[in-house]
């Protein structure tokens, strides 16, 4: 992709051309990710604020993520890896979609977004697993102090699982936050996945093929990386933190 | 420069490329994907050991995730999205906003962290929550004396001493 990087930077803002060597589409969607990454951004950096001002009760992942599917032994964050190798492989495979749409491989680019949208999905599966069992918890519950509205005070209380109100494995605000960020990772995963279901179909169809370029399985494609990029950091602060 | 142009080359042609350098570009690719997922590989099993060995919270490990992190996040957006093959009008525009923004809000939670974080700003906790942490770094530390001959006990138990005085 040589010729991206051929442009006379005299004449680059005289007309007639982009300065930016980009169509239309990509760049708003280069602008449209930018956008996004401050909101994942500005959520992620209130959740490190958080977590530095209850640091002293701050749960632990390796004490919180220690299931695995059909497995009955503790397997701290070895699912929450499996996740991320999964998502991480999807965006191999879309990249893959994109390399052969610039070869107008119509056969290949079927091929790999088939896979995609699997990983996509598979990953929302999983997260929903994850969650279903940080909300369930363990079955001996912990101790807390809840309100009680009839005796006007707060009583001790065994709480099972987390929600927004109690979080039995520390801080309620750990359980705020995971829900909120990773709630908001994966509904941008679920979309993603849609739209990759919609270009995959326009793509059975030769609608692409017709047109003579797949920059539409690119644009697509910029937006699943971004998701893979989000929860690369997401990963990072949640869990190995 | 006054007339309107509307025959602009077309972009979307422009990036296509032969079968010849699509084999290249696919090598690159599968390279970059074994480089993250050894990355990956490495944090969890960092990740793991990091409580036994007392590791937790150090400030090397913080470090080293988020370089890592960063790292892994350079390699998605330069050859993923393939930014790094954009021209570099384009690179600066998508990402020095975004890096001025950001550097400005962690300045911001540094700087408002460190107050927060005084004893005298603190938020009070449920005591319960207090014990059941202790409790959990105590049994943790029950753990690892078990696995490492009661090498780590003391060290944990002096921990612990610490932060109940707190």
């Amino acid at each position: 992709m040589s010729h991206s990087t051929e442009i006379d930077s005299k004449h680059a803002w005289d007309g007639g051309q982009s300065p930016f060597r980009v169509s239309y589409g990509k760049m708003m969607m280069w602008f449209f990710l930018v956008s996004d990454a401050l909101t994942f951004g500005g959520l992620l950096v209130s959740y490190g604020f958080i977590r530095h001002k209850y640091v002293d009760v701050w749960p632990k992942a390796e004490n919180v993520f220690t299931h695995f599917p059909f497995v009955e032994q503790h397997l701290p964050l070895a699912y929450v890896g499996l996740m991320t190798f999964i998502l991480i492989m999807s965006s191999v495979t879309m990249v893959l979609a994109v390399e052969a749409g610039h070869r107008n491989d119509k056969k290949k680019v079927i091929v790999w977004m088939f896979w995609t949208i699997v990983g996509g999905a598979t990953f929302v599966g999983s997260q929903a697993w994850e969650w279903y069992h940080f909300i369930v918890g363990t079955e001996t519950g912990a101790l807390r102090h809840v309100w009680s509205q009839e005796l006007g005070t707060y009583v001790e209380q065994t709480v099972y699982g987390a929600n927004m109100v109690v979080n039995e494995y520390g801080v309620p605000q750990f359980a705020n936050y995971f829900f909120f960020i990773t709630g908001f990772h994966g509904f941008h995963v679920f979309s993603g996945v849609v739209i990759n279901f919609i270009i995959f179909l326009n793509v059975l169809k030769g609608t692409y093929e017709k047109r003579g370029h797949y920059e539409m399985v690119e644009k697509v494609g910029l937006y699943w990386h971004f998701v893979d990029l989000v929860w690369v950091f997401v990963f990072t602060f949640f869990y190995l933190l | 420069m006054s007339e309107f142009h509307d025959d602009y080359p077309s972009y979307e042609h422009m990036a296509h490329h032969s079968e010849e350098e699509g084999k290249k570009a696919r090598r690159t690719l599968w390279n970059v994907f074994w480089i993250m997922l050894a990355i990956t590989i490495f944090e969890l099993v960092i990740g793991s050991m990091a409580p036994g060995h007392g590791w937790s919270g150090t400030l090397w490990l913080k470090v080293l995730f988020i370089g890592l992190t960063l790292a892994k996040a350079a390699a998605i957006v330069l050859w993923f999205m393939h930014l790094g093959h954009e021209v570099k009008f384009f690179k600066y525009v998508i990402l020095i906003p975004y890096v001025i923004f950001m550097s400005y809000t962690i300045f911001i939670i540094l700087d408002e962290g460190i107050y927060s974080g005084e004893p005298q700003n603190r938020t009070k906790v449920d005591p319960i929550l207090i014990q059941q942490q202790l409790d959990l770094k105590a049994h943790h530390g029950h753990h690892e004396a078990a696995a490492t001959e009661g090498h780590g006990e003391e060290g944990h138990a002096a921990e612990h001493g610490e932060e109940a005085h707190h």
